[in-house]
């Protein structure tokens, strides 16, 4: 069985009273929401906590489930209220993006300035990510890290796919223009 | 194909999603259209280096806590579901006096043939006995294992088994003094509370106190010394709580368990 037709089974059966069953769903998808979490936010131990939120709130909301809609989908919605109900309870608290650990890929580059011009660049790029207001973020989020289709991303956003298509056109376009003015203000 | 058509097809540039009558279409606009083009390039090139950003992993916390709260949550909707009402005794009506002596004559002549059923009962216990000993290997076998997610789902099963299983709270007491996996330490500490009482926990938790150098076991080990009311501990909390090098929020809280015990 694929593994969404076997999710949407596991929910079925969660829902009908099976609550151990969201331990495989746990396992099967904590890291991605994790990763979900941590891009619009950048802060590890919020992000660890809205994973947490999410499967409570999967298992309160568990009868909310329908037979034929997609888990992915379903856990994604659930995903960004819990998001947007954790970012409005902490209003006025700390600052949610953290300076970034900096330990992206390095290129297979063996020349060391190289590796360290794009290592610089990763981080401005992780700048730029963290400047976009939430709404281009989180499109971006779902299309280049989640690895959704834009059908998919359509279902979670409760659009048309060609409005999702345009917002990511829009969001990679202003992702691009902030890259390029950090690094030519760290240029000039 | 037109400027504003291009910005249209881009999305599907990025993921490789476009026809091959589409994409042929692009080439040809791009072949006219510089513009297009270099933004069409600047684009693909920043979204490519997006998938160079680091893969982050969450902490080995977030499983253990997400199994507490299933747990959690589990016990909880089984508590809130409703028992089925209880009868008082003299609220059976004749039907249920009726019944009552149709069972009594019953049993007695039963009685019996209950004799010859004492070797089956035996049998019972003897499986139950085998069950517990089942429970006991799987706990030990777990608890002993290289990977601390493994040793986490022994402490967890050892509250399959009872209190008075000498090898499984050896080995939890083992987990809590010497377990490298502070994750470990602290369900072992948790699961220790099920043999509360036992002389042989209530003697050795200051013993476990001193050898902690995580702050959140010494935490936890407090709180289950001053619930035991193990005076036993005091010269271990006043030596913790005088400590040049205990974590700040430890001393508090070994001041306050002197304060509780004394």
């Amino acid at each position: 069985m694929p593994e969404a037709r076997a999710d949407n089974v596991l929910m079925q059966k969660i829902r009908d009273g099976d609550l151990a069953k969201m331990a495989v769903l746990f396992e099967r998808h904590h890291r991605a929401l994790f990763r979900y979490f941590l891009r619009l936010t950048g802060n590890r131990e919020f992000s660890e906590d809205l994973v947490q939120d999410v499967y409570f709130r999967m298992l309160k909301y568990r009868h909310t489930y329908r037979d034929g809609n997609p888990f992915t989908s379903w856990m994604y919605q659930v995903a960004r209220n819990a998001h947007l109900d954790g970012v409005q309870k902490r209003k006025g608290e700390m600052p949610l993006f953290e300076e970034g650990s900096a330990q992206e890929q390095a290129s297979a580059e063996p020349d060391p300035s190289e590796i360290v011009r794009r290592r610089q660049d990763l981080g401005l790029l992780r700048r730029a990510l963290a400047a976009l207001p939430v709404e281009k973020r989180e499109v971006l989020v779902l299309s280049r890290f989640q690895n959704l289709k834009y059908e998919q991303i359509a279902d979670i956003l409760a659009c048309d796919v060609g409005t999702v298509k345009v917002r990511v056109y829009r969001a990679i376009k202003a992702l691009s223009q902030v890259f390029f003015e950090l690094a030519g203000e760290k240029a000039s | 194909m037109k400027c504003d058509q291009v910005k249209e097809h881009i999305a599907d540039y990025l993921v490789g999603a476009l026809s091959p009558t589409e994409a042929e279409e692009l080439d040809e606009h791009f072949a006219q259209c510089t513009a297009c083009k270099q933004e069409t390039a600047a684009l693909s090139e920043t979204w490519e280096m997006l998938g160079l950003l680091e893969q982050e992993r969450p902490s080995a916390q977030m499983g253990p806590r997400f199994y507490q709260s299933l747990e959690a949550y589990r016990q909880g909707i089984q508590a809130a579901t409703p028992a089925p009402a209880k009868r008082r005794f003299f609220d059976w009506g004749w039907q249920g006096w009726a019944w009552s002596a149709a069972l009594l004559i019953g049993g007695l002549g039963g009685g019996q043939w209950l004799g010859q059923r004492e070797r089956g009962q035996r049998d019972l216990a003897g499986l139950q006995d085998e069950v517990h000993h089942m429970r006991q290997l799987v706990t030990l076998s777990l608890l002993e294992q290289q990977s601390a997610s493994e040793r986490l789902r022994g402490v967890d099963y050892s509250s399959r088994v009872d209190q008075s299983d000498t090898p499984v709270l050896t080995a939890l007491l083992h987990a809590v003094n010497h377990d490298p996996n502070v994750n470990v330490r602290l369900a072992a500490v948790d699961a220790l509370r099920k043999f509360a009482g036992n002389p042989a926990v209530k003697g050795t938790l200051d013993q476990s106190l001193v050898r902690q150098d995580s702050p959140l076991v010494q935490l936890a080990l407090i709180d289950f010394i001053v619930d035991e009311r193990d005076k036993a501990a005091l010269p271990s909390l006043a030596a913790l709580e005088r400590s040049p090098t205990a974590d700040r929020n430890v001393k508090e809280k070994a001041l306050w368990g002197l304060s509780q015990l004394q």
